[in-house]
Order: structure tokens, then C-alpha cells, then sequence
């Protein structure tokens, strides 16, 4: 067994890595991992007033202050049930480009660019890419001037606030906004180009689900109440958990989330696949010029994607300053008498999906749930890594695999410091995986495996289950032994699920029982290794995809023939409910 | 030092990255630092840092895994100098705002349950100096470019600046702004450490303490200037905790002796 692993990933926010293990000719385990320490954001807020909590939540990350400054403005104004003045709403969407074009110039042309074009580092780039590299910063001085005048400070400004802001910017300030980003325009019509030309290597192609904000009014736009998914699937702000279902892994001190068990993607490559189709002027244009069916499997095409957004976002900006302008006066912050409420505020960073909500009770924050991007993206990362380097492996490019790793990891803009934030664990509900297998019973016909040994105590549930359930009279039950000596999943197709039932460790109370993926599994070699060889049998990869395990937690798997009491107890639950 | 230039190493630990993110923000000025000294180690703008010895290590964050101990003990061997760059590493962040071990690990707790951690174990964050002597603090959530920029050129000529012991209140009052204490607003500029140029006060928004408590003020005027003005000085003190980590029992207890 081998592994490969870069440590620090340079050029990506914050400190992180990802590794690989390869085992024969599988990759069989990538690990996006987050080694900054845990900072419990949502913990350091309780008992504070919602005021201090503006003030502190952004600290998260400073990368992207401004969009956790947005969201928790609107998760708190929903929690006050307070409506901004329609001048103070537009200013905070003109503070928002601002850190949309920072984020995206610095990532285009300083993080990601070298890449492609063969430097170390932005630095190395300069000296034969002279004019671009300038513009760049140019562009991104101008973006920060703008996040300084509107928010009082490059990071972390203090100028927004609940209801408002606390000073506006002049007519001059914002003409001159204006003004600027029209000069920038043929610069960014360049971006656009050179971006969406770039040769993407094909390597990590696969389909995913996109989520984002749903700007409303058919808008492109960086919030809105409603998330949007690429299944067409919509939910309104305060049901965000459906989509986000968050869990800890052990490697990283960053939350995972899976929408219906499964990994999906947000990000400036998101908003575009499920709302390009609502660019309009010269975006609308290159829009229409540039993107194609590659964009919705290859996540290297963030770039282009960030690219397109920032031509979105300078053609925004000067309609937004006259919208502006037509308001004279300064509106006061607008003030709240509610002492409680909850409310939650959705916002699209540079990243993706920003989600922040609170609950305030006696004039004190008492709840707070924040999912970053990152978090959310994190499974893909890993997904997208493992495609990468199989393909490499199977093509004999091992030595490649590095690289190739580090792309996709930067691609993704992942923020490690945005990452590193804190939920509440939720452990998943006691009946939940009732739900789950009645979900695959429903949409798909069941093939039911026992897995385990035989002879290791609580390592015999899945035995145990599967034997019974042929006793029971089930049709399409298997061993496990039995599926890898003799290939009995021949035959099936993707109208059938493979359960496997087995004791799985996943830190819990013995005789627990959860449904997991098996892709899950199969990348978290923390949980259990032992379904590669299962995974390797499974020659239907759509098969492999339509895989889940109902583990049961063991409460011993030392060598021995009995099954502990709470876990006999479990797989009696398992057996009588499949039985009705 | 090698064909005369200064080594330079610049690290992240634990925090959001704000820090870096304002030096590379010296976009104009950063070209021409990175021909003046030779970055060794600057994780976020470049993929080849080579590590080895340091004249200067700038370090950001706070420590808040043991792997994070090793790496500053490291650093530490290899630098001259070591400069706390940010609230972080200065006081150890907001992160640092559960100064008693036992809610800190109450609350680790229920953010991630028992789950251990396979790479490298938590430990409750703390400022730098916990673990280091450290040569030279710079304030700030994040620094302020200005302090910076001073610092860096001062540095690079082999001097450190001295350390700024004044309040919010003296940028503030040079600003002409009108107090938002006298409008009943709580602004925690007269107990913070001065360095930003007093930016919320000047957006007519109260300071809300982060460039740390102020050092070597004169806190016996500041607390009968807060008493009197009618201000519950509890909800001031947990206030002044958000942004003071660990450095926040030192500050009460000079508080709380002045105020007698
Ligand atoms: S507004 Fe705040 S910082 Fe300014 S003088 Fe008053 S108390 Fe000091
Ligand atoms: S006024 Fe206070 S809160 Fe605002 S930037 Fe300065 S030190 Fe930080």
C-alpha cells in the first residue's frame, strides 16, 4: 500500500491537504483534510447580544467577511422581523460585488492560473504575463476599494449593521465606483476569454447535483430565500437542513454534509450551471458563446465560471450605483423592539451557499448554525480527487496523480479557515435509518447482502441477518462470500439497490444502527476497509453508486461466537422491520 | 544573511486567514517587498515554500492543535525574531474567548462529540506566547496595514517599532468624531489598543474591541469615565471579552484593581 499526499496545499486559503492511498490498482482512500484547529465559532456567540454577534460571526473568515457579514445581517433581520430601507439593501449588494470580484481575481489569475500555465506562483508568472498579472491587482484594489468603502474596512469592516448601515458613502464615492468599473470592462471581456479557453484537462468528469440561492424574479443574484437545486428541486430558507444534513468525520476538524446521501456541489460553477441561463448583456453573450455540457461534469471549469461572474459583476455595478443614487437621503438604521424570534439568512459567497441561523431569546443570541461552502463541497473534493487519480492510475499516470490532485483541490476554492467552523453535531435520529431503508425499498428492488465474519462476535450480525432473512421466505438475499467467489450480482441492474448489513465502528453506542453509502464508506477508511473487496466485485458501477450499509454498531469483534445483547437486539429490530 | 537579504517566513496557525490575507492586500507595496527579502515560507501565495533558517518568522493564529505546538516550537528554533501577527497569535482570538478549560472542553464537546480525531488532537486555542517567547506583538483583527507596512520596512532595516500604549479614544478624538458615548452608545474605544485609526467610531459605529485591550493605560479614568456616564460596567466587561482571549484575566484584574 502506498500513499501520496501533498501536505500544505499551497495557494489554496488556510492550511490543509489531501492524500491518497493506493492499494494495487485501487485509489481506495482520498482524504481532504483540514488541519487547522477547532475554533468553535458557533459556541463563542451564546449569551452575547445580536450586535456583538455581527461583529464577531465574520471572523470566521476573512476571506469571505463580507458574504458571513451579509448573512448574518439577514439571518438576524429575519430573527428581529425587521424590513432594511431599499438604499441600505442595495448598498450591502454593491458591498457583496465587491468581495465577489476580490475573491474571483485573486482566485483566477493568482491561485489558479500559474497552474495552467506552468508557474509556481503568480510571482514566477509576472515577469511574461506583465499586463495581466497588473490588471489583475488592479482589478482587485478596485474590488477592495469598493469592500472598504461600503463595509468601513478591507476585512472585517463594522459599517454594516442590524438594520442597516451605520454611515453611507457619498455621490462621489459611488460615481466613482461606477465610472471605474465601466473603464474595466474590455479587461474583463479578456478574463472571460482567456478563462473559458483554458485546456481543462478532462480527467475528473462525473455528474453531481449544484445547489444555490435562488435569486428570484428569474435574476441572476448572490442570495435570495429559497435554496435551488439542479434537480429543480426549491426549499425555503428555514428548511435549509434538508439540504445539508451535517456530519464530523475524523480527519477533519470541518463538517460534512450529503443531500439524500449524496455528495453535491455549490460554488461560483453551481450558480452558473442552474442560473446561467439569466445572464444578461455582454454576460448573457459569452454566456451563451462559451458554456457547454462539459461545464456540469468538470469542476476545473469553477474558473470559467468565476470568470463569467465577474463580467456579471461589472456590468452590475454601475446599474446598482444609479439605483443608488436615486435615494438621497441616508436612511437611519432601522430599529427593533423584538427580544426573540429565529431567522435564517442565505447568501452565495465566492465559495457557494453561505448559511447562517439564529435564535435569540431574551435579547441574547441562543442558537447558531453556520454551514460555509467548504463544508458542503468537501465530499465532492474528495470524489472528484479519487475519480482523478483512478483514472490516472488505470492510464498508468501515477506520477501524475499529485498535480492532478492539487488542481482539483484548487479549483474548488476551498477556504480552509471557513471550513474550520463549528455545528452542533446532530446525531442522526433513532429511527431515521428506518426511513432511509424504506426510501430504497420504494424507489428501487433491494439485494440484500450479509457481510462479516463468522467467527468474530458481534462481526456476525450481517451473517446472522442474511440467514434469517432467507428464512424468512426473501427472494435476492446473498453472503457475502458468496457474492465475491462467484459473482452473483451479475445480472442485477440499476433498478436494483445493494444493502449490505454489517457491524460497522462509528463511534456510537453498541447496538446503534445507521444507513450509510457505500462510496461513503468506501472513502473513509476510518469507519471499515473491509468493502473494497466488495466494491471490486461489483463490476455495474451504477451498481457501485447504488450501494448503501445498515451498520450496526459492535459492541465486540474479538474472536468468538456470540453476538452481544444489544446487538441481537438491533438486528431483531432490522428483521421485523423489513418484515412488514 | 544570505547575499544580504532578509529571510523571511510568514505562518498560519489557527485563525481566518486575515492576517496573510491583508499582507498580500499590500498588493502596490508586496511586489517590491518580495524583491527586498526572500519569503522562505508564505503558504498562501505560493506552491513551492522552501523551510530552513529565518531572520524574521511572522506567525498568525492562534495555537489551537498540538501539531500547531510542534510547528511554532519549529519555527521558533529556526527564527531570530518572532513577530505575533493579529488578535490570534496576540491574544489567541475570539477562539480564546473560553479562558476555563472545563467549558472550553464542554463545548468541543458538543460541537463534535466523541469523535477522536485521526491527524492531530485539539487543544484549547491560546495566543503564541504560551508557548514561545515571542520578540514583537502586533495587534489587530485583522492588522491594520498601516502598522504593518511600519513594522515591515522598520524590520527589514534590523529596528522593531515601538509598541503603540494609547486607546481608540486619542485616533478617535484627532478624527474630531463626536462620542458615541455621550449618545449612550457602549463604544469600547477607551479600553482597546489603538492602531486602526478609530474606523468604526468614524463610521459612527462603537467600537467593538478588536485590536485587543489596551496596555499600560491609565484604566482608573476610563472605568469613572464609563461609570459616569451610566453604563452597566458588567455587560462593558463581557463585551471587552470577545476580543481579549486570554489576555482578558490579566486585563480584570487591573480593571477590577482600579476601579476599587
Ligand atoms: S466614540 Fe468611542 S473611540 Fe471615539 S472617543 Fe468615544 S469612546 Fe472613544
Ligand atoms: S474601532 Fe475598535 S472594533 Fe473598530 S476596527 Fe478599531 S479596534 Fe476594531
Amino acid at each position: 500500500m502506498k500513499k501520496i499526499s501533498v501536505d500544505h496545499l499551497a495557494r489554496v486559503e488556510g492550511n490543509g491537504g489531501i492524500s491518497a492511498t493506493i492499494d494495487g490498482k485501487v485509489v481506495s482512500d482520498v482524504k481532504f483534510s483540514i488541519y487547522e484547529g477547532p475554533r468553535l465559532i458557533e459556541k463563542l456567540t451564546i449569551g452575547l447580544t445580536p450586535e456583538e454577534d455581527v461583529s464577531m460571526s465574520p471572523r470566521i473568515c476573512a476571506i469571505c467577511s463580507l458574504s458571513h457579514k451579509n448573512a448574518v445581517l439577514r439571518s438576524m433581520e429575519n430573527a428581529l422581523n425587521i424590513k432594511i430601507h431599499p438604499k441600505s439593501y442595495l448598498c450591502r449588494e454593491l458591498m457583496h460585488m465587491g468581495e465577489m470580484v476580490e475573491s474571483h481575481s485573486l482566485h483566477t489569475y493568482y491561485l489558479s492560473l500559474p497552474d495552467y500555465l506552468g508557474y509556481p506562483n503568480a510571482i514566477a508568472m509576472a515577469s511574461d504575463f506583465e499586463l495581466e498579472v497588473k490588471i489583475a491587482l488592479e482589478m482587485k484594489h478596485f474590488a477592495n476599494h469598493i469592500m472598504k468603502v461600503l463595509s468601513g474596512r478591507y476585512i472585517h469592516g463594522e459599517n454594516p449593521i442590524i438594520g442597516g448601515f451605520g454611515t453611507f458613502p457619498s455621490r462621489d464615492e459611488l460615481i466613482f465606483i461606477k465610472n471605474r468599473a465601466i473603464q474595466f470592462m474590455p479587461f474583463v471581456k479578456k478574463t472571460v476569454d482567456l478563462f473559458c479557453t483554458l485546456d481543462y484537462p478532462d480527467v475528473p468528469e462525473k455528474e453531481t447535483i449544484y445547489a444555490c440561492c435562488e435569486p428570484g424574479n428569474s435574476n441572476y443574484g448572490f442570495w435570495g430565500d429559497e435554496i435551488l437545486l439542479s434537480t429543480g428541486e426549491k426549499f425555503f430558507r428555514d428548511d435549509y437542513q434538508k439540504l445539508t444534513n451535517e456530519f464530523v468525520v475524523s480527519h477533519s476538524y470541518c463538517k460534512r454534509s450529503r443531500y439524500k446521501g449524496k455528495p453535491y456541489s455549490v460554488g461560483a460553477l453551481a450558480r452558473v450551471n442552474n442560473l446561467g441561463e439569466r445572464f444578461k448583456g455582454e454576460t448573457g453573450k459569452m454566456y451563451k458563446k462559451y458554456f457547454n455540457k462539459r461545464w456540469h461534469v468538470n469542476p476545473l471549469f469553477h474558473n470559467a465560471a468565476q470568470a463569467l461572474e465577474i463580467s456579471y459583476c461589472f456590468e452590475r455595478i454601475p446599474e446598482l450605483v444609479d439605483e443608488i443614487l436615486k435615494y438621497e437621503e441616508d436612511p437611519k438604521a432601522v430599529k427593533y423592539t423584538a427580544k426573540s424570534g429565529k431567522g435564517t439568512g442565505l447568501v452565495e459567497a465566492p465559495r457557494g451557499l453561505l448559511i447562517h441561523h439564529h435564535e435569540i431569546t431574551d435579547g441574547r443570541v441562543s442558537l447558531v448554525d453556520i454551514i460555509t461552502p467548504t463544508a458542503q463541497n468537501a465530499e465532492d473534493i474528495e470524489r472528484y480527487c479519487q475519480i482523478a487519480a483512478q483514472k490516472l492510475l488505470d492510464s498508468g499516470k501515477e506520477d501524475k496523480i499529485k498535480e492532478r490532485m492539487e488542481l482539483v483541490v484548487r479549483a474548488f476554492d476551498p477556504c480552509i479557515s471557513c471550513s474550520a467552523h463549528m455545528a452542533e453535531v446532530t446525531h442522526t435520529p433513532s429511527g431515521s435509518w428506518k426511513n432511509k431503508l424504506e426510501e430504497i425499498r420504494k424507489n428501487s428492488s433491494p439485494v440484500y447482502i450479509g457481510a462479516g465474519q463468522q467467527d468474530r462476535s458481534d462481526d456476525a450480525c450481517g451473517i446472522d441477518i442474511a440467514q434469517k432473512l432467507r428464512g424468512l421466505g426473501f427472494k435476492d438475499v446473498w453472503l457475502g462470500s458468496e457474492i465475491i467467489r462467484d459473482d452473483k450480482l451479475e445480472g442485477y441492474t440499476e433498478k436494483n439497490t445493494l444493502v449490505f448489513f454489517d457491524a460497522v465502528d462509528f463511534n456510537e453506542k453498541a447496538g446503534k444502527i445507521t444507513v450509510l453509502p457505500l462510496e461513503y464508506i468506501l472513502t473513509h477508511s476510518s469507519i471499515s476497509h473491509k468493502f473494497v473487496p466488495f466494491a471490486a466485485s461489483i463490476k455495474n458501477l451504477s451498481l457501485q453508486k447504488n450501494a448503501y450499509v445498515v451498520g450496526i454498531q459492535p459492541d465486540s469483534v474479538a474472536r468468538g461466537n456470540k453476538i452481544s445483547p444489544s446487538v441481537q437486539k438491533a438486528v431483531r429490530e432490522i428483521l421485523n422491520h423489513l418484515r412488514n | 544573511m544570505n547575499n544580504g537579504k532578509l529571510k523571511i517566513g510568514i505562518y498560519e496557525l489557527t485563525g481566518c486567514a486575515g492576517d496573510a490575507l491583508l499582507i498580500l492586500d499590500c498588493e502596490k507595496e508586496l511586489l517590491d517587498i518580495f524583491k527586498a527579502v526572500d519569503i522562505q515560507s508564505f503558504l498562501m501565495a505560493s506552491s513551492d515554500n522552501r523551510d530552513g533558517k529565518l531572520d524574521i518568522a511572522l506567525v498568525e493564529g492562534s495555537v489551537s492543535t498540538e501539531r500547531e505546538i510542534e510547528e511554532l516550537k519549529d519555527i521558533r528554533e529556526r527564527a531570530e525574531i518572532v513577530i505575533a501577527i493579529g488578535l490570534c497569535a496576540t491574544v489567541g482570538g475570539i477562539q480564546a474567548r473560553f479562558t476555563d478549560p472545563n467549558e472550553w472542553k464542554k463545548k468541543y464537546k458538543e460541537v463534535y462529540g466523541d469523535i477522536e480525531m485521526t491527524h492531530t488532537k485539539p487543544v484549547q486555542s491560546k495566543p503564541i506566547d504560551a508557548y514561545i517567547k515571542v520578540d514583537y506583538y502586533l495587534p489587530g483583527c485583522p492588522i491594520g496595514k498601516e502598522q504593518f507596512l511600519d513594522l515591515f520596512t522598520r524590520a527589514v532595516k534590523g529596528t522593531l517599532p515601538e509598541r503603540y500604549p494609547r486607546p481608540v479614544c486619542v485616533t478617535c478624538k484627532y478624527n474630531e468624531n463626536d462620542c458615541l458615548l455621550n449618545k449612550g452608545i457602549p463604544c469600547l474605544g477607551p479600553l482597546t489598543a489603538d492602531g486602526c485609526g478609530s474606523i468604526c467610531p468614524n463610521h459612527n459605529v462603537p467600537c467593538f474591541g478588536c485590536w485587543g485591550p489596551v496596555e499600560g493605560a491609565n484604566l482608573t479614568s476610563e472605568y469613572y469615565l464609563l461609570k459616569e456616564k451610566g453604563f452597566d460596567i458588567e455587560s462593558i466587561k463581557k463585551r471587552m471579552a470577545n476580543y481579549s482571549g486570554t489576555k482578558l484575566i490579566d486585563f480584570l484584574k487591573q480593571f477590577k484593581k482600579e476601579s476599587k
